[in-house]
């Protein structure tokens, strides 16, 4: 096992635990400090897969903005709230968590049919995707500003119209009201 | 095996830069506190006060560290390292220079924009961890004024980029000077490749970069919590800020992520707007002082030298002016750098599109 191998291992043994502990702990506060770890690694793991610019847009989104956020909203809101969710007492086997369980149930099902029935080999990307490698020195920046430009046009340009009426929204929000 | 030495060496030695910096800057923020006004600063300590710092890091270094008894033991632990971490990392792609760089990332510049939110995080553990209503306080107004001056500090970088069309720090600073791949033009009407010298740099290459910089400057200071932004460490409300409770090296390293932070985001602005390791000296008919004081000797001392100087306002502007309040703070950010980060982000396409 050379150097790079046991970096991977590392990063996939990490995001792996924290995850579960995210799941796990009950402690709230410390459960979305650990999901920090969680995003970390995954951003690890993006550059292994070549995809630097990715990891580093994980980065900013998900660190430095929607964890934040998630913070924010856990410190400012109520402790007693809190607390009385952390004594909820819950067992394993129980009515209320019949919803939970069919909706996981029914989307294994889901995953194992699509993955029994599809045909890696079958499909057309996956047999010329031995063509088309990438080397850790190229620049991915440039095939992506290409694409986003080009082939990916119309989902770019309604994704920032969805932006652009959230920022509107939340401006709207955040208005002072006029006094009557 | 031979390179993993390398990187490891090189990685101490930007640690031990940190926190020799840390130290200097240290005793120059005191010294330039005590001219502006108009007093001494230290003067027991060695000739002029010179070993004071070190006297300071030594009785950090003794000091037991006090947990609160309330305190969450792990967070309140870690929120220093990832402090410090979090801004040491980002050191890992800035530009010395030519050809000297830790790490020659494609994407040098959204790498270190990453790498510094992550210290929003270790503040607000910080805050949480230490159980204290100044302490949450402070860790809650720092990291509401990080992210609202990323905005405009990001998208001033951005306008920068757009001009030199690049995401790599190194090539950023190689357009910036003699040498560049591409010709350059002064304000978009003197060629000026083979002159270089300070009519290369980027806010010459286009004046309304120059704006940018300026709120790039700005947002960097709300960013550093430095003041006239600190509020999130206000004495008179907040005794310390996120960093009340902690002691001995575990403040020592809130300390150090704060300076090396400094210097961070000075280098950055340096490396984006100000020439990187380009040197000011423009060549002259024969009188060849650009060439002359380009290399890697040189490149480094004139990136040093822009960093300091920008530092040095940093500290200047720190004693000067008044701390802001927290609604002006905000109306500044949203409702004045935003939209003039906005304009200078058009204007830098036109630029492109129409004048280079």
């Amino acid at each position: 096992m050379n150097i790079e191998q046991v970096v991977f291992y590392i990063l996939a043994a990490t995001v792996l635990s924290s995850a579960f502990m995210v799941v796990f702990n009950r402690n709230m506060v410390r459960s979305i400090f650990l999901f920090f770890v969680t995003l970390f690694a995954m951003s690890g793991l993006f550059i292994y897969a070549l995809a630097d610019f990715v990891a580093v847009t994980q980065l900013i989104v998900y660190v430095g903005g929607m964890l934040v956020l998630m913070i924010f909203a856990f410190l400012l809101s109520s402790k007693t709230i809190l607390n009385t969710s952390a004594t909820h007492k819950t067992s394993l086997i129980g009515l209320h968590h019949l919803p939970g369980m069919l909706i996981s149930l029914l989307f294994f099902l889901i995953l194992f049919v699509t993955i029994h029935q599809a045909n890696p080999e079958e499909i057309g990307w996956v047999r010329n995707a031995g063509n088309n490698t990438l080397v850790a020195s190229d620049n991915t920046i440039h095939a992506i500003g290409i694409n986003l430009m080009t082939r990916y046009l119309i989902p770019f340009e309604i994704i920032s119209v969805l932006l652009m009426m959230a920022l509107i929204g939340a401006a709207h929000l955040a208005r002072r009201t006029k006094k009557q | 095996m031979n390179f993993y030495i390398t990187y490891i060496l090189i990685s101490v030695l930007l640690f031990s830069f940190a926190a020799i910096f840390a130290l200097f800057s240290v005793y120059a923020e005191r010294k330039v506190a005590g001219f502006i006004q108009d007093r001494l600063g230290p003067m027991e300590n060695g000739k002029w006060g010179t070993m004071q710092t070190l006297a300071d890091a030594l009785k950090l270094l003794q000091k037991e560290q006090i947990t609160p008894t309330a305190a969450d033991k792990i967070l309140f632990a870690l929120a220093p390292i990832i402090i410090f971490i979090s801004v040491y990392m980002g050191f890992a792609a800035l530009p010395w220079a030519p050809g000297v760089i830790p790490a020659a990332l494609n994407i040098g510049v959204v790498y270190i924009f990453a790498i510094i939110s992550i210290e929003a995080i270790g503040i607000l553990m910080a805050g949480w961890g230490s159980n204290n209503k100044y302490s949450l306080l402070g860790a809650l107004r720092s990291v509401a004024q990080v992210i609202s001056y990323e905005i405009p500090a990001g998208i001033a970088i951005i306008s920068a980029v757009m001009i030199a069309q690049s995401l790599d720090m190194h090539a950023i600073a190689s357009r910036q000077g003699v040498g560049t791949p591409e010709t350059i033009w002064f304000m978009g009407f003197w060629d000026v490749t083979n002159i270089g010298g300070i009519f290369s740099w980027h806010i010459f290459q286009a004046p309304h970069l120059i704006v940018a910089y300026v709120i790039y400057f700005i947002a960097s200071l709300a960013e550093c919590n430095r003041a006239p932004f600190d509020i999130p460490e206000a004495e008179s409300e907040l005794v310390a800020g996120f960093h009340t409770e902690y002691t001995g090296m575990r403040f020592g390293f809130i300390f150090l992520g704060e300076y090396a932070m400094m210097f961070l985001v000075g280098m950055v602005g340096v490396v984006l707007f100000l020439g990187g390791w380009n040197t000011p000296l423009p060549n002259i008919g024969s009188l060849r002082l650009a060439d002359w004081t380009t290399g890697m000797g040189w490149g480094i001392f004139w990136t040093f030298s822009k960093v300091l100087l920008v530092v040095l306002v940093q500290m200047w502007i720190r004693w000067t002016l008044p701390r802001v309040r927290v609604d002006h703070l905000m109306s500044f950010c949203w409702k004045i750098l935003t939209p003039l980060a906005f304009l200078c982000m058009a204007i830098s396409g036109v630029w492109r599109l129409l004048v280079m």
